[in-house]
C-alpha cells in the first residue's frame, strides 16, 4: 500500500477541488468541497478499495490524508 | 366504556426484538396485556428482553430472517397472530458512486424482502387472525432525499407500497396493515452507522419537538395493534416530532 496511490484514490471523489497539490500532509477538512458526504464516500472508497472498513470515530479522529493512510494501514 | 387501547389477550409478534425499538415495543405491548412473541438473531439479548416484560406467556425464537429455511422454521412454530409490528432493519450510508448490487441486496434483504415473505408465510398458513394489525417501521427517509440514503430510503419506500397493497389484499379478513415512519430515533441503530453521531445531534435543532425515542414510537405502535385503530389501513403515519414542518 503506497501513499502515492492512496491519495489518488482519495482525489477522485473530489469534482471541484484542484487535487493535483494534495500531498500527505493535506488538511482535508479545510477544503471548501470537504462535505459530510466527501466523508461518506471516502469511507467507501477505503472499503472498495482497501477492504477496510473505517469507523466514524477513525474518520473523525483523521485530520490529514496521511491519518487516514496511516488509520488504514493499521487494518491490513 | 372498554379500554380501547388494551391489548389485553392479544398475541403479538415483534421481529427485530432484541434492541432498539423492537425491544421497547415489545415491552410496551407486554405492559398493555398481550402475549408477545420475540424474534431476532440474538439469543442473549432475547433472553434479556424476555424477562423485561410484564405478564406472563411470552416467548422468543431465534431467527436470521434472511435465511429462508429458519422463516420457514418459525412459521410452523408459531401459534395464531392477533398483530405483527416489524422492525428488523439495517442502515448504511453509501453515497450513490459506491452502490453495488452486493450492497443493494443486502439492504432489500433485510429490510424488505425477508419482510414480506414472513407476512406471505403467516398468512399462507392462516396464522395471521382477523381482525389483526400489521405494523411496519418504516421511515421518514423514504420520503425525503437525504444524501447517502439511496439504498435505505429505497427499501422503506418499497415498504410504503407493499403496506397500501397488502391493506387492500387483506381487507375483507379485515386485517389491517399500516406503516410508520419515524424521523429520527435515538437508538442503537443510530449510533451503529458508519455516520458519526455529531450529524445526528446536529439535526436536533430541526425538530421542534426534539428527536424521537423508540418509546415516542412506541405509543403510535401501540395504538396501531390496538383496536383503537380497527378503521385505519393502508397508511404511512409520519412522526418526526415535527421535522417535515421546516
Amino acid at each position: 500500500m503506497e501513499i502515492k496511490d492512496f491519495i489518488d484514490n482519495f482525489a477522485s471523489n473530489f469534482d471541484e477541488t484542484d487535487t493535483d497539490s494534495f500531498t500527505p500532509e493535506t488538511k482535508f477538512r479545510d477544503l471548501d468541497e470537504w462535505t459530510s458526504m466527501l466523508a461518506l464516500a471516502t469511507m467507501a472508497m477505503v472499503s472498495e478499495e482497501y477492504d477496510v472498513e473505517l469507523t466514524a470515530e477513525e474518520m473523525r479522529n483523521a485530520q490529514t490524508i496521511e491519518d487516514l493512510f496511516n488509520t488504514t494501514k493499521s487494518h491490513l | 366504556m372498554d379500554n380501547l387501547l388494551s391489548l389485553q389477550g392479544k398475541h403479538i409478534l415483534v421481529t427485530g426484538a432484541s434492541s432498539g425499538m423492537g425491544k421497547v415495543f415489545a415491552q410496551m405491548a407486554a405492559a398493555q396485556g398481550a402475549r408477545v412473541s420475540l424474534l431476532a438473531r440474538n439469543e442473549e439479548r432475547l433472553k434479556v428482553t424476555l424477562e423485561s416484560l410484564e405478564g406472563e406467556g411470552h416467548d422468543f425464537c431465534t431467527c436470521d430472517l434472511t435465511e429462508d429455511d429458519q422463516l420457514t422454521d418459525i412459521v410452523n412454530k408459531i401459534d395464531q397472530l392477533d398483530g405483527i409490528v416489524l422492525c428488523a432493519g439495517i442502515n448504511d450510508f453509501v453515497p450513490v458512486k459506491f452502490i453495488k448490487q452486493e450492497k443493494i441486496s443486502k439492504m432489500f434483504q433485510t429490510n424488505y424482502f425477508s419482510q414480506l415473505i414472513l407476512v406471505q408465510k403467516l398468512l399462507k398458513k392462516k396464522l395471521i387472525n382477523k381482525g389483526a394489525s400489521i405494523v411496519f417501521i418504516s421511515s421518514i427517509s423514504s420520503m425525503l432525499g437525504v444524501q447517502g440514503t439511496l439504498l435505505y430510503a429505497s427499501s422503506k419506500g418499497a415498504i410504503n407500497s407493499a403496506v397500501r397493497v397488502l391493506a387492500s389484499e387483506l381487507a375483507n379478513q379485515r386485517i389491517r396493515v399500516n406503516a410508520i415512519c419515524p424521523g429520527i430515533v435515538k437508538t442503537e441503530m443510530l449510533s451503529g452507522t458508519n455516520v458519526d453521531e455529531d450529524v445526528f445531534t446536529k439535526q436536533e435543532a430541526l425538530y421542534p419537538l426534539g428527536l424521537g425515542t423508540p418509546k415516542d414510537v412506541g405509543g403510535a405502535v401501540l395504538f396501531h395493534l390496538s383496536d383503537a385503530s380497527r378503521w385505519l389501513t393502508g397508511q404511512c403515519m409520519i412522526m418526526d416530532g415535527g421535522f417535515t414542518l421546516n
